[in-house]
């Protein structure tokens, strides 16, 4: 691509690298400014003096981390949550979007269903019915609450994500499958899976993200803390307290544990699993986010 | 009554009925080892209140424990120890967790179990709380429990509170809780106040409003800090989702609230009064607070309280950190921000004072009610009476000094209420003074039981306290020998002595509970009070707002509210 | 035609999925009924008196309720059509930069924050928005008195809508780069043989290219209308700003959650779904008359 490299042009360079380098740059900021805070002295957090750099640099809460069972282990639940989440929306999706994707003239129905999942997606009877079904099926304090519950709630969405892309594929795909004798499950599995890897992709960064980052129905349906993801306890972290039903020593002993270096050291760890795993998946969202991509 | 058998029965199953035994007492199992009391026959006879169950027994509790405390010792559990254990060994209750959370969690928790009906045997609530559940009748009748198993020691300290206490539990005369009783000093709220940037300053402590202002002017403007830079609070606000001030629900222990200001002003925001015609009137919407409110919005416009103030998420950090001059607060600042403000600079001389005065010279407070929590069971558990030995055993261990707090906190004791004398904090500095005068002795203290900690303060007093006894200056005491002690000899003596040495106009609330009629109006009127005030202290509002607001709470269900006061008085 | 027999497996397909959902979305559906009642939890929803639409007159005489729906609305149309332009613009400056190595970064590191969680980056974000945070500190290089950023009604809701583009500008860019892509780059060749400069390229070329697309986001986020963000404003808010900064969601979930007034927040949750429900069709609609699309 040659363009001509006026000074006019080059200008509008520089002007441009400046605002998005800038722009791009604030994207770092709470990811270096948690780092830095992390490695700071905690009294230093605590005064506000820390911004760009670290001040008094140590490992202390790093060390400490490694002795908090307790993080580990809601690190342990939400990679679990993550995994069982992600297959169990990747299964489902892939399921009902390619019945779904069809036109109402091949598959009665069609509609109906579709409007169905619209209004579950859009209705709810609150958290306490919600509770209640949890309660019933067993299910409080175990891993397939978070699973479940968080999975119904996003589903219906990538649905459309998906059904979309498959409904934009060419229609001569159905009729060379149909033609080689295809049924559906093998045109569903053999043909349309492949084709739509980068959609699914996505939607399973959706979900990852999703599971990663949901706190409140660790709250609700965990009725301990060892069964809460990490979202969750970071979550514990930052809740506010009332003191005017606490006694003085409970007071005090809060006021030990309020350490910002060590949230801080939580919160970056909190983050690596999505900055590492993303990178990863990018080259394929790309072209899935793009709504079954719209053809001109 | 309710059928499992289609899918839509799942969600319906919260009619989950429970065993109707309220007569809980009858259906114990004669309990424990050699006391006379095998009963069964009549209710009213005393239980031994720290029986053992000869059969292991087992309490589902819900429990406000902090997740992220890991401060047990490597082995224990939130489920197993130093408290479970000692109540395994003394009862024979095995502790399980229904639930376990902290701080507005733990309220959300309770909630959840409330409107879904999936009850922990027995639970800490407030004072919403248990009067939503005794109108959904979810809760035992504890009134034989009370009767029979309530020690000696918690009696007296029930008792102590003039009816207080059990009327808080009381409906339709059958009592439904166990409260707890915290010392009347959490419900005072004193100045605390830098003396060491007085001194500096060559300043006295302020007993005005007026000499408040000339003092914060100062603390902003002297550099008292002296590091040469203008980064000094005048005076600490709260902190955000904090209060202004106590109100009647929760009229205690308020941290970083302005409530000396507005008694100063006779202003009782959040209180229900006696009004000049004899008829009840919510303090909030009265004249005086429109004053108070007027000042504390030029003292913030004047920048002398903190810019920050409810959207800082932690106020004590200014106040660790030796940039603020002055906050309110109760007695116990030791267990609050100051151990560590000490720490961080030993000369940090903070002391308490009953100020600022009104104009005639008196100090004005309000005062609290001596539960806010209780102990519940749920309806239909077998055994009700293992609460209340729970809350008979805490109160004996702590006197015994059993527990060893360094190896997890009191909060990991299952249904833990306060259970202190009234006067504990008023009483603990004059015995400490006696004995620092040589007066008396600890051992004429010795039947003063139910004041639990007074043995142990006394023994440690002058180890931390240096000569002269009568100042209570910072550099007089000697925190490194033992910062625990120290803790909270400092805490009862700078904090405690503004309330035996002064002169206090105290202003009860006519009520401290909830009409029916607030279940579903309070929270509404509540926000839009907490917001006008912070907006016209803050000058987000003109002051003139103030008096919409009043309109509005009169009209938003006010009325008919303080009707329902003047009705519920009148009973 | 042997396609009829399709159908039943059809029908298969969606099974696993409805099952799911007809347990944790449909059947929790059943609490709507607390909005019509005098919901007793020691009763149940089976014992509670019926209230008819008494807690609906009481939800119409509340100040609250109506400043609610009113901030929901403002802040999530202002974040839609925020939304909506920032990414544009993001992805056409991309589109114009020349540096292949650094738009590749640039593409890579303006999506972390959309993967950061509310819970985490609300902390954050306070902080550097607080008293002497750096916000202030840049702000005093220029003889601006300090702010209290987040204590400030009027400019809450701005906050909420900046803070949510910057973290979500970056993925939408995803889909604009995307549609970019899709342009034929024969027509801009064309362009600069006849002369046309940067700008009227972008005017005459890049714009009308990515139109429908624009085009058919816009009606899409039309459902979000009464989504303004739970999780954000949930960490970002205080009583300071309920006047602008209260939602819908934040307040079903306090009224209902932490003050136990069951009903209130079913109804407001109910006619939230009613609403969503209404526009949802109406974007559905939207989209078939204009871009000729069926969304779902």
């Amino acid at each position: 691509m040659v363009r001509d490299q006026t000074l006019g042009n080059r200008v509008t360079d520089i002007v441009l690298i400046v605002i998005l380098v800038g722009i791009t740059l604030s994207c770092v900021l709470p990811i270096w400014y948690t780092l830095s805070l992390s490695l700071s002295s905690n009294s230093a957090a605590a005064a506000g003096q820390v911004w760009l750099w670290p001040v008094d640099f140590n490992l202390n809460a790093y060390g400490q981390i490694l002795n908090d069972s307790q993080f580990f282990r809601s690190f342990w639940i939400s990679t679990q949550r993550v995994l069982l989440g992600v297959s169990l929306n990747f299964i489902i999706v892939a399921l009902m979007s390619y019945p779904l994707s069809r036109t109402a003239a091949q598959f009665k129905g069609r509609n109906v269903f579709m409007w169905i999942l619209i209004f579950t997606m859009l209705f709810n009877g609150g958290l306490i019915p919600l509770y209640l079904t949890v309660k019933e099926l067993d299910l409080l304090n175990s891993i397939w609450a978070l699973v479940l519950v968080g999975g119904a709630q996003t589903l219906v969405f990538n649905i459309i994500l998906t059904m979309n892309f498959f409904r934009n594929l060419p229609k001569e795909l159905d009729e060379a499958a149909l033609v080689d004798g295809a049924g559906p499950w093998y045109t569903l599995f053999k043909i349309y899976i492949p084709l739509a890897v980068p959609v699914l992709a996505t939607v399973s960064l959706f979900s990852i993200v999703y599971h990663w980052n949901e706190f409140l129905y660790g709250l609700v349906f965990m009725t301990r803390e060892q069964f809460y993801p990490l979202q969750t306890y970071i979550q514990q972290l930052v809740v506010s307290v009332d003191p005017s039903t606490m006694s003085e020593d409970q007071y005090r002993r809060l006021a030990e544990l309020s350490n910002r270096t060590l949230d801080a050291a939580k919160i970056f760890i909190a983050m690596l699993p999505v900055l590492i795993v993303y990178p990863f998946l990018q080259r394929f969202f790309i072209h899935g986010i793009t709504l079954g991509s719209v053809k001109e | 009554m309710k059928k499992k058998s289609s899918l839509l029965a799942l969600v319906l199953a919260c009619s989950v009925v429970m065993g109707a035994c309220s007569n809980a007492g009858n259906n114990t199992p004669p309990d424990q080892t050699g006391t006379p009391d095998n009963n069964t026959s009549a209710n009213t006879e005393p239980a031994d209140p720290f029986g053992r169950y000869e059969e292991a027994v087992t309490i589902n509790v819900g429990i406000d424990v902090d997740p992220t405390d890991n401060e047990l010792p490597a082995g224990d559990t939130p489920m197993d120890n130093q408290y479970t254990r000692q109540i395994k060994e003394a009862l024979n209750v095995d502790v399980n967790h229904h639930f376990a959370a902290s701080g507005q969690n733990y309220r959300q928790r309770i909630s959840l179990a409330i409107a879904s009906n999936d009850l922990p045997d027995a639970m800490v609530v407030n004072a919403v709380e248990l009067r939503q559940m005794v109108e959904a009748d979810q809760l035992a009748d504890l009134t034989e429990v009370y009767e029979r198993y309530a020690s000696p020691e918690i009696r007296e300290i029930i008792e102590s509170t003039n009816g207080a206490a059990l009327n808080a539990v009381t409906f339709d005369g059958k009592i439904m809780g166990i409260p707890g009783v915290q010392a009347n000093a959490d419900g005072y709220h004193l100045m605390w106040l830098r003396k060491d940037w007085l001194d500096k300053l060559n300043l006295e402590p302020p007993t005005t409003m007026a000499e408040l202002e000339t003092v914060a002017r100062a603390f902003v403007e002297d550099d008292p800090d002296g590091n040469g830079q203008r980064d000094t609070i005048g005076i600490t606000g709260p902190e955000s989702g904090g209060k202004l001030y106590a109100n009647f629900l929760e009229s205690k222990n308020n941290l970083y609230g302005f409530d000396p200001i507005f008694s100063a002003h006779h202003s009782y925001p959040g209180y229900w009064l006696e009004g000049e015609d004899g008829n009840p009137v919510y303090g909030s919407i009265l004249p005086e607070t429109r004053e108070a409110l007027a000042s504390l919005r030029d003292l913030y416009a004047k920048g002398l309280i903190d810019p920050e103030m409810a959207v800082r998420n932690k106020a004590d950090e200014p106040i660790i950190a030796g940039k603020s001059g002055i906050f309110f607060a109760p007695w116990w600042m030791g267990y609050g921000p100051l151990t560590n403000a000490v720490r961080n600079n030993p000369e940090a001389n903070w002391q308490a004072y009953a100020l600022p005065l009104d104009e005639s010279g008196v100090f004005n407070a309000h005062i609290a009610t001596p539960s806010t929590d209780f102990v519940v069971v749920r309806k239909g558990y077998e055994h009700p009476e293992v609460a209340m030995k729970l809350s008979n055993n805490l109160l004996k261990q702590e006197q015994e000094n059993t527990f060893d707090p360094s190896k997890g906190g009191p909060g990991y004791y299952p249904l833990r209420v306060v259970h202190a004398p009234s006067d504990e904090i008023e009483f603990t500095v004059e015995a400490t003074r006696e004995l620092l005068a040589g007066n008396k002795t600890a051992e004429d203290y010795q039947d003063a039981k139910t004041y639990k900690l007074l043995q142990s303060d006394l023994a440690s007093i002058k180890s931390i306290k240096n000569e002269p006894y009568d100042v209570l200056d910072i550099e007089t005491w000697n925190p490194e020998a033992n910062w625990g002690a120290w803790t909270r000899s400092y805490s009862i003596m700078v904090g405690g002595t503004p309330l035996v040495d002064t002169d206090i106009n105290e202003v009860p609330s006519l009520i401290y509970e909830q009409t029916p009629m607030m279940e579903s109006r309070w929270v509404n009127l509540r926000k839009i009070e907490d917001e006008t005030f912070l907006r016209i202290i803050m000058g987000a509002a003109p002051l003139e707002t103030f008096d919409t607001f009043v309109e509005d709470w009169k009209r938003q269900g006010g009325d008919q509210i303080t009707q329902e006061v003047a009705d519920a008085l009148a009973e | 035609m042997r396609m009829k027999g399709f159908a039943k497996h059809y029908y298969l397909m969606l099974v696993p999925g409805f099952l799911w959902l007809f347990v944790f979305s449909i059947i929790p559906m059943f609490g709507i009924v607390i909005a019509f009642q005098y919901f007793n939890p020691g009763r149940g929803i089976t014992g509670s008196d019926w209230a008819g639409l008494e807690h609906f007159r009481y939800m119409l005489l509340l100040r609250d309720t109506q400043e609610v729906f009113i901030n929901t609305l403002v802040i999530a149309s202002m974040k839609i059509v925020a939304n909506l332009i920032a990414p544009l613009m993001f992805a056409l400056m991309l589109n114009e930069l020349r540096l292949m190595i650094l738009r590749r970064w640039i593409q890579t590191i303006v999506y972390l924050p959309h993967f950061l969680s509310w819970v985490i980056l609300g902390g954050i974000v306070l902080d550097l928005f607080s008293y002497n945070g750096p916000v202030n500190q840049l702000t005093a290089l220029f003889g601006v008195q300090p702010k209290l950023f987040f204590a400030d009604a009027q400019l809450f809701p701005f906050l909420v809508v900046t803070t949510d583009v910057w973290k979500e500008f970056g993925f939408g860019t995803i889909i604009y780069l995307a549609a970019l892509t899709g342009i034929n780059p024969a027509l801009y060749e064309a362009a600069n043989i006849d002369g046309a400069g940067r700008w009227r390229s972008l005017w005459h070329i890049t714009l009308p290219g990515i139109r429908t697309t624009a085009v058919l986001l816009a009606v899409l986020s039309l459902g979000n209308v009464l989504n303004a963000g739970f999780d954000q404003i949930f960490n970002l808010y205080n009583p300071l700003v309920y006047s602008t900064g209260d939602i819908i969601d934040t307040w079903v979930y306090r009224t209902g959650l932490l003050n136990l007034q069951y009903e209130l927040a079913t109804v407001v949750g109910l006619l939230k779904s009613v609403i969503g429900f209404l526009l949802i069709s109406v974007s559905y609609y939207l989209a078939y008359r204009f871009v000729n699309y069926r969304i779902f």
